[in-house]
């Protein structure tokens, strides 16, 4: 019985194959030989993003981010490309070409190189284990730390042109992305439970920097540790709410010129540590296009850093004197699809509601805090091209000037070629 | 003793549950023909319910959930779930229902293949095309008959044990389809030939196998939203070939409809594509009748 009908679909389907037109035929044949020569091929695509921006502080954004009450200065950053500093007028971000494929039956991996006007730099090489048990995968290579939400996204899928103020002003630009690796576990039981421990190379700017030689102490690597969980309680049908805890620790060293005569005179070295939550909603309208769907995320991070002085050519009697710097931020977004493939957004941004700096000196300050309002209208064209208009106004803590309110505006252009991407959550 | 007690409780439940395959499929269509074509040797999820685009799904954490403990993973294909796919399956950390794997199951594999664009004029200016042609082909019932004869055969493999079952389940399917296709066909034979609109191209293959002729889609191009000009270009082709029914998927605005019907004699149909979007759609034949009485009752 079985057999009869077996041969009946079969010859059924070499009827239908044979009396298909010849062209159709060779399209198919052409169209399977490149889907499976694709397979065998990474997917490559690149992400060109480009924005219009304009802003009416005194001496620039740039200089008010490096000036910012308690959050200082960089120290000695090597990054060629920058995301961050968005000049008036035309602005290029760098051109992100991404590789990735299943390596083999254990591997697959991720590259992306980040190339700007100025050069080349490898942003992401990742590779991860496909094939673990118990829930578990491995990744190493260079990448963006899992940690809170946002800081393993990549500039394009960002809802808003800039990135969040206090991550920008924590981690810089980049956001915390480095050479080190990640052990995830998926852990069993009825709700969405994963945790993930990573150490890096600790080569962070702003949060956890390297630099020893002749005045300050060497620390092998990796020097820093981060540790972070997520979790989706609930199943919902049309919704999901996710929640974080997230936190990490590790070396950080700083050289400064404290009398502007252009050769550094103080070295200090010592710990830095941030911790945080973060949550995400989202909710899925199942209309057509995104119109109705919602996305609400927030998160928090506090840092502590106790540096001590390690050389001082200055005040030599500061040397063992320490610094302490503690500081806080968060936003908190939402999205909102109001018609076919156009969303409207709001962001609300706060930072140094705790901003404290103990000098080696002895000085004690607390410093005010700073805030940011956005909104935004984007619209996808398609899956592959994005336009957003973008409006901030923000009142700045500064070292320098005192607090200063700043309008900027940002229109942005972002288009993907190539392979159709997949994002996560 | 107690201890003992929940011991051998829990051990019991693992070996009574151990005897079912899990299933988990991306659409709801197939969760539909596989529950039929497993019967009670499978527990059978879909990851999108009936009422969702699959085009456009985020890969939540509840779908890795779904996905992580899967023993077959059943996807339609064809790109259909490009969007979210790897995501959950990677995200899973399932390497039984990888691509290649004998846990992953591409039912478009045996289906003829309508809309094939030809590689050398492909380009994404032309909308959601996807290179391997129009992935909406469940809504034929010719299909659904190779695709449970898929699905049973790949149960089969995971499970040899109650592969008769599979197979014989498959075949009364399959017997099932061709005993209503008569009432199909019959039912849908005064639309033989006419022309209608449809929104997206989901109905190609369906129109295909009951004679009905798509004049135009609302969309201007496959995932492009209905714009002005383009309306204006549907409203003169319904007056011109004197069009019905305008034919749309549940979760598209009948904005766009309406100002057509407004215009001209064409009346919208809505119906669904998928299992499980309306109460009448419980089941696959049920969708089908379901589909068929809303294009046929006046």
């Amino acid at each position: 019985m079985n057999h009869r009908y077996f041969s009946a679909l079969v010859s059924a389907g070499t009827f239908l194959a044979l009396t298909a037109s010849a062209e159709e035929a060779n399209t198919q044949a052409s169209n399977d030989l490149n889907s499976s020569l694709r397979a065998f091929n990474p997917a490559v695509s690149a992400i060109i993003d480009t924005y219009l921006y304009s802003e009416n502080s005194e001496e620039g954004m740039s200089h008010i981010k490096e000036e910012m009450s308690g959050f200082g200065h960089s120290h000695g950053g090597d990054h060629d490309h920058d995301h961050g500093t968005a000049e008036n007028g035309f602005n290029l971000r760098h051109l992100e070409l991404a590789f990735s494929a299943e390596v083999d039956n254990y591997f697959k991996a991720l590259a992306i190189a980040a190339i700007s006007e100025d050069g080349a730099e490898m942003e992401v090489a990742e590779i991860e284990t496909t094939g673990l048990p118990w829930g578990l995968a491995i990744k190493a290579g260079k990448f963006f730390s899992d940690f809170g939400y946002i800081n393993a996204q990549h500039s394009h899928q960002w809802s808003f042109t800039d990135q969040p103020l206090m991550y920008e002003l924590i981690f810089g630009s980049h956001g915390l992305n480095e050479k080190g690796a990640q052990l995830s576990w998926l852990a069993p039981g009825p709700v969405y439970l994963l945790f993930g421990a990573e150490a890096f190379q600790g080569e962070n700017e702003k949060m956890f920097n390297y630099i020893g030689g002749e005045h300050l102490p060497e620390h092998d690597g990796p020097r820093l540790g981060t540790g972070w969980m997520k979790l989706a309680p609930f199943q919902f049908d049309k919704s999901e709410l996710q929640f974080g805890l997230f936190g990490g620790t590790g070396v950080h060293q700083e050289a400064h010129d404290g009398d502007g005569d252009g050769n550094l005179d103080h070295w200090l070295d010592g710990d830095s540590t941030f911790w945080g939550c973060d949550v995400v909603y989202k909710y899925d309208s199942n209309k057509s296009y995104g119109q109705g769907d919602v996305v609400v995320q927030a998160e928090y991070i506090g840092r502590k850093q106790d540096l001590e002085v390690v050389e001082h050519d200055l005040s030599p009697g500061l040397v063992g004197k320490y610094k302490v710097n503690r500081q806080d931020g968060f936003y908190a977004q939402a999205t909102y699809g109001i018609l076919p493939r156009i969303r409207a957004g709001l962001r609300y941004e706060m930072v140094g509601l705790v901003n404290e700096e103990k000098t080696p000196s002895g000085g004690d300050f607390k410093y005010g805090d700073s805030w940011r309002a956005g909104a935004m209208v984007d619209w996808y064209l398609s899956e592959f091209s994005m336009i957003r208009l973008q409006v901030n106004n923000g009142e700045y803590e500064t070292e320098d000037t005192g607090t200063e309110n700043v309008w900027e505006g940002f229109l942005q252009l972002t288009v993907s070629l190539g392979a159709h991407g997949a994002h996560k959550f | 003793m107690r201890k003992i007690m929940i011991v051998l409780a829990a051990a019991f439940c693992t070996a009574a549950y151990a005897g079912k395959l899990n299933v988990v499929t991306t659409t709801s269509d197939l969760a539909s023909i596989t529950e039929a074509v497993a019967g009670k040797h499978a527990k059978v999820e879909s990851i999108c319910s009936g009422n969702q685009d699959p085009h456009h799904l985020q890969a939540r954490p509840k779908f890795i959930m779904m996905a992580r403990s899967a023993d077959l993973w059943i996807r339609t294909g064809m790109e259909l779930e490009i969007g979210w796919e790897m995501p959950v399956i990677d995200g899973s950390r399932n390497r039984k229902i990888r691509p290649g794997e004998p846990g992953h199951l591409d039912v478009s594999k045996h289906i003829r293949k309508l809309e094939i664009p030809q590689a050398d004029m492909l380009t994404r200016a032309m909308g959601d095309v996807h290179a391997q042609g129009n992935p909406h082909y469940m809504l034929d019932p010719e299909n659904a008959k190779i695709v449970a004869t898929d699905i049973a055969e790949r149960l089969a493999q995971l499970d040899p044990e109650n592969g008769g079952t599979y197979k014989t389940n498959a075949a009364a399917f399959c017997t099932e389809i061709d005993r209503r296709m008569k009432t199909w066909k019959t039912a849908l034979e005064p639309l033989n030939g006419k022309p209608i609109v449809t929104y997206h191209k989901s109905w190609v293959y369906f129109c295909n196998r009951f004679g009905l002729k798509i004049a135009i889609e609302l969309e201007p191009k496959p995932g492009v939203p209905p714009c002005p000009a383009h309306l204006t270009r549907v409203t003169e082709t319904v007056q011109t070939e004197k069009i019905g029914i305008i034919l749309q998927e549940p979760w598209y605005s009948r904005k766009a409809a309406e100002r057509i019907a407004e215009k001209t004699e064409a009346r919208i149909v809505a119906a669904p594509t998928y299992t499980g979007s309306d109460p009448g759609a419980g089941d696959y034949f049920a969708l089908i009748d379901l589909i068929v009485k809303r294009l046929t009752e006046k």
